[in-house]
């Protein structure tokens, strides 16, 4: 005995359920068993399938998009250590032929796999990502993933000034959108499979989870949306379980002891703050007018120019700095315990930009977060050991300047205060220095935003043709509320429980039109004195005007929401209540369609 | 949402479970790989620290650590090779590999024995005791009482260098109360105390270093001059004889057995002596110290230009002295002696500080002068 019955998915699409009776029959033949099983696995089925709508299945989709990105990017890690060990050995060594002959002929390789097998693996893939998430409805190709992987490992195992980062970022996103593509997701959803892959390549690459999902929110999606947020969670954190079950949960440094005492040494952070600040935009002018340029070079350039990029790194190895080249993270680990000169470190940080430059612009597929860090940390190191040089009283140990210089460098070059301040704590697992770890970024972010006022990433794009939101745009733009638009509230409110005749006195005696209402118990509504006047006339006088009004009410707004909110209800209503939050019957204000254009207008003509 | 969830979600599981198994594989394969590079990078590193070469030996241990990062013998090592530079900006790389094997494992004695060299190449002393008390007590491998009283031997040898002699002393005692019968180890225990100027302990290790190995030269030396120091003149004749015998060549030792015997020669409270060898001595005793009063005087005047009037007043003393040595033989003159030695000791001690440390007859002189007086307080 079969029944039918139907079932509505969140996407609205209507199919029919078979459903079997629960009275089971006493003998069964052989075919009736099978049939049997096979109709209780339907029906386990339908079961998960009213479990799993649309939203769910989405956040288990999140964990194994985690967990396959977590997977992925172990494997690109092993990729670049054996594509080092194999082309420059264990120990590099400078003035070693092997240096700048291993970059150039990567550099070669890899520009010809760009422009022939993966011509969209070119540059980080943040900026991909995120034209990915706006401009292509989450659809990044597998192939990229592939020839990221392949180049970037290769690039950067063979000594090219790039991190693995961003590459782990794109490799998460793309995979996140094919498999998307694959389970035949909603466009909505599968808009949002790129960021949520991007936090889960991050956060396995970066072995943050915290950084990573606000570096997507602050980079990628460009914008605070709750509705991402479990599922960008969910994915970095199930991929940092992976790649800390796979290759352990050392941290990426040895961090030393870091102190922080006296108030007086945020003069010496902020110090550092000014100096990152200031790095950071010559990095970034460094990037945003090289590139172009070379862009603009002939065709067959492109394939010499990461090559010739390589080579250049590569002799900056040669000649005695073999710590410029690829991620440096254990060079980065030597700086935060004393290991270079205040001279050595300031050398240092100044090459790595060149190096970064030249790598970057040169179009190797590579991620710039690592040479960020890089940069930061022996800036901060240099700063460190200057400050206690001239100062001894200001500065404390050098380890800690160095962990406070990375944090600077990310919130001046990639633009990313929050995650900057996250990254340190999340490496240093120290709150201690939260402090100086603010004071430095937030000096260091307001003087590249002043030098330079396009972040990097915003830059790149722009370079490319796109043009795509960032939260730092938002930031800057004035956010017009409700209460921007607001009218004031009228000197007549009418309340449900008055009567008609009552209230056609108070009509009488005011200039209005329309009149609010307040509702019984809750809620609002409007009433015209035109309407009052003929309740009055059909004799209806002594009824309250709640008893004569439909029973549907008004929108309300309240004065704090944006004034968006407003549109979805001006056309449809000629005023709408914007009443107190605290006090429901309490009414602020009124907007009206005229109100609200009024100010949208008067706002376009202060920009 | 066309595709069924739980098919898709039942896919993706045995997918997931396949491809970490796949992966987890493929880490496993490079991982050994990686250690048998890292375990070839450390051979030479250690190569490199046994023939001295500290900074290729860093080189190799920070490859062999980028090969198998977690390996705490690795960066123990490190550590140790870091340290041994004695490049004080490494101190700093070298402790924070330490602290970090140490809070792995705090009970680990290589760790801690590590982390109290690195303190006391740091010179600080409560740092370095409470490492190499860890590293006493701690855990090792192999070997574990060598390596301890290893550690309590570095201990004291620091604490001696930083003249902390009273704590060094009570780990030398400490160190002697757990020695194997091994002559070497006795005698290093004896020297201990001899640095801490404990004669006594240090003449009763040298005496058991002897009794474990009689022909042991440096015991029956250190025995000799502990007895020597202690006073026992007697008995530093008898062990300086032995090591004199032991090693001719020796002549600090032959020296002090020189002077050693002058002492016993020469000190007219020595008991069972006859009252005429004790006039005797006193006689030769008093002719001595005029010599070297009558020698010094001469010299610092000449130096001076003037009469140096302490010398004189000493010389004046001794000539009215000298009248009274005849009443020597006078049985009732039981004061006489203490009287004249008196004058010798002062005699010595005023020459000591005017003219330089004395020599021979002299300097035996000053010894029971210094001795007598010690008795008396």
């Amino acid at each position: 005995m079969k029944e039918e019955r139907s079932q509505t998915t969140s996407t609205g699409v209507e199919r029919e359920v078979p459903v079997r009776s629960h009275s089971a029959p006493t003998r069964v033949s052989s075919a009736d068993g099978k049939s049997a099983v096979r109709g209780a696995f339907r029906r386990t089925i339908a079961l998960f399938e009213e479990v799993f709508d649309e939203e769910r299945f989405f956040l288990l989709l999140s964990v194994f998009i985690g967990i396959f990105s977590g997977l992925a990017v172990v494997c690109f890690r092993l990729a670049i250590d054996w594509t080092h060990l194999a082309v420059l050995g264990p120990l590099p060594q400078a003035h070693s032929w092997r240096m700048f002959v291993a970059p150039t002929v990567a550099g070669l390789i890899v520009a010809a796999l760009v422009l022939h097998v993966f011509p969209a693996t070119r540059g980080s893939g943040v900026n991909q990502t995120k034209a990915a998430l706006y401009i292509f409805n989450g659809y990044i190709p597998f192939r990229t993933a592939v020839g990221k992987f392949i180049c970037s490992a290769l690039a950067i195992g063979a000594g090219h000034s790039l991190g693995p980062e961003d590459p782990s970022l794109q490799i998460g996103a793309s995979l996140a959108s094919a498999l998307g593509r694959r389970v035949q997701l909603s466009r909505e959803k599968l808009r949002l499979m790129a960021p949520v892959g991007a936090a889960a390549g991050l956060a396995a690459a970066f072995n943050a989870p915290i950084s990573a999902v606000l570096f997507v929110i602050e980079e990628v999606i460009g914008r605070w949306s709750a509705g991402i947020l479990g599922s960008v969670v969910l994915s970095a954190v199930s991929s940092v379980v992976i790649v800390r079950g796979l290759l352990g949960s050392e941290p990426l440094f040895r961090i030393p002891v870091t102190t922080f005492k006296r108030p007086a040494e945020l003069i010496a952070y902020a110090i550092l703050g000014i100096v990152g600040g200031i790095a950071a935009v010559i990095f970034a002018k460094g990037i945003g007018y090289l590139r172009p340029k070379l862009k603009a070079l002939p065709r067959w350039t492109q394939y010499f120019q990461p090559g010739i990029a390589g080579l250049l790194i590569g002799l900056i190895g040669y000649l005695g700095f073999p710590q410029v080249m690829s991620a440096g993270y254990n060079f980065m680990d030597q700086a935060m315990h004393g290991q270079y000169t205040w001279q050595i470190l300031a050398i240092l940080a100044a090459l790595k930009i060149l190096a970064t430059t030249l790598s970057f612009v040169s179009g190797t597929p590579g991620g710039m977060f690592a040479p960020a860090l890089f940069v930061g940390a022996m800036l901060g190191g240099a700063v460190g050991d200057l400050e206690r040089i001239l100062f001894p009283t200001l500065a404390s140990s050098t380890g800690t300047y160095v962990l406070v210089g990375m944090g600077v460098l990310f919130a001046g070059f990639l633009r990313v205060p929050l995650t900057s301040v996250f990254m340190v704590l999340e490496v240093s697992g120290n709150y201690e220095i939260i402090v100086p770890v603010i004071v430095a970024n937030t000096f260091a972010y307001v003087i590249s935003r002043s030098l330079e006022p396009i972040p990097i990433f915003d830059l790149l794009t722009r370079q490319d043709g796109l043009v795509l939101p960032s939260l730092e745009e938002v930031r800057d733009k004035p956010v017009l509320l409700v209460e921007d638009a607001m009218l004031p509230a009228p000197a007549v409110i009418l309340s449900a429980s008055d009567f008609v005749d009552a209230a056609a006195r108070r009509a009488a005696n005011s200039t209005q039109i329309i009149f609010p209402v307040r509702m019984q118990p809750t809620g609002w509504s409007t009433i015209s004195s035109d309407l009052i006047q003929r309740l009055l006339n059909e004799g209806k006088g002594e009824n309250t005007i709640g008893s004569l009004m439909p029973t549907q009410q008004l929108p309300t707004l309240y004065p704090d929401l944006s004034l968006d909110n407003a549109l979805r209800y001006v056309n449809q209503f000629p005023i709408v209540p914007v009443i107190n939050r605290a006090d429901p019957q309490k009414l602020e204000g009124l907007i009206s369609r005229d109100s609200v254009f009024a100010r949208y207008q008067a706002s376009e003509g202060e920009e | 949402m066309p595709r069924s969830a739980p098919a898709v979600l039942l896919i993706l599981m045995v997918g997931a479970v396949l491809a970490f198994a796949a992966v987890s594989h493929l880490v496993y394969r490079f991982e050994a790989n990686q250690r048998v590079r890292g375990y070839k990078l450390y051979g030479r590193g250690l190569d490199d620290v046994h023939n001295g070469k500290l900074d290729d030996a860093i080189e190799a241990f920070r490859a062999a650590l980028t090969c198998d990062p977690g390996n705490g013998q690795y960066q123990l090592s490190l550590a140790r090779a870091l340290r041994d530079t004695g490049n004080p900006t490494r101190l700093d790389e070298a402790e924070s590999y330490l602290q970090s094997l140490w809070q792995r494992a705090p009970q680990d004695g290589p760790v801690n024995l590590a982390l109290g060299r690195l303190a006391a190449r740091r010179g600080n002393v409560e740092d370095a005791v409470r490492y190499y008390h860890n590293a006493m007590y701690g855990v090792w491998n192999s070997d574990s009482s060598a390596n301890r009283r290893k550690a309590r031997l570095e201990l004291i040898e620091f604490l001696l260098q930083k003249n902390a002699r009273a704590q060094a002393q009570s780990e030398i005692i400490a160190l002697t109360a757990s020695l194997p019968p091994n002559p070497a180890l006795h005698l290093e225990a004896a020297n201990f105390f001899f640095d801490v100027e404990d004669y006594l302990d240090a003449f009763l290790e040298y005496e058991q270093t002897l009794h474990l190995d009689h022909t042991d030269a440096a015991a029956m030396t250190g025995a000799g001059k502990a007895s020597y120091l202690m006073g026992h003149y007697r008995t530093a004749e008898k062990f300086l004889e032995q090591a004199v015998r032991a090693n001719p060549q020796d002549a600090q030792s032959r020296q002090l057995l020189d002077t050693a015997t002058l002492v016993l020669q020469a000190d007219p409270f020595v008991r069972r002596i006859s009252d005429a060898e004790r006039n005797r001595r006193l006689v030769a005793a008093f002719q001595q110290a005029g010599k070297r009063l009558d020698s010094c005087e001469q010299v610092q005047t000449a130096k001076s230009g003037a009469a140096v009037l302490p010398l004189t007043q000493l010389t004046q003393q001794w000539t009215a002295m000298k009248a009274n040595l005849p009443r020597l033989r006078s049985p009732g003159e039981t004061d006489l002696p203490d009287a004249i030695m008196d004058l010798v000791f002062q005699i010595e001690q005023q020459t000591a500080s005017w003219c330089g440390s004395p020599q021979g007859m002299d300097e035996a002189l000053f010894l029971i002068s210094r001795d007598r007086e010690s008795a008396d307080q």
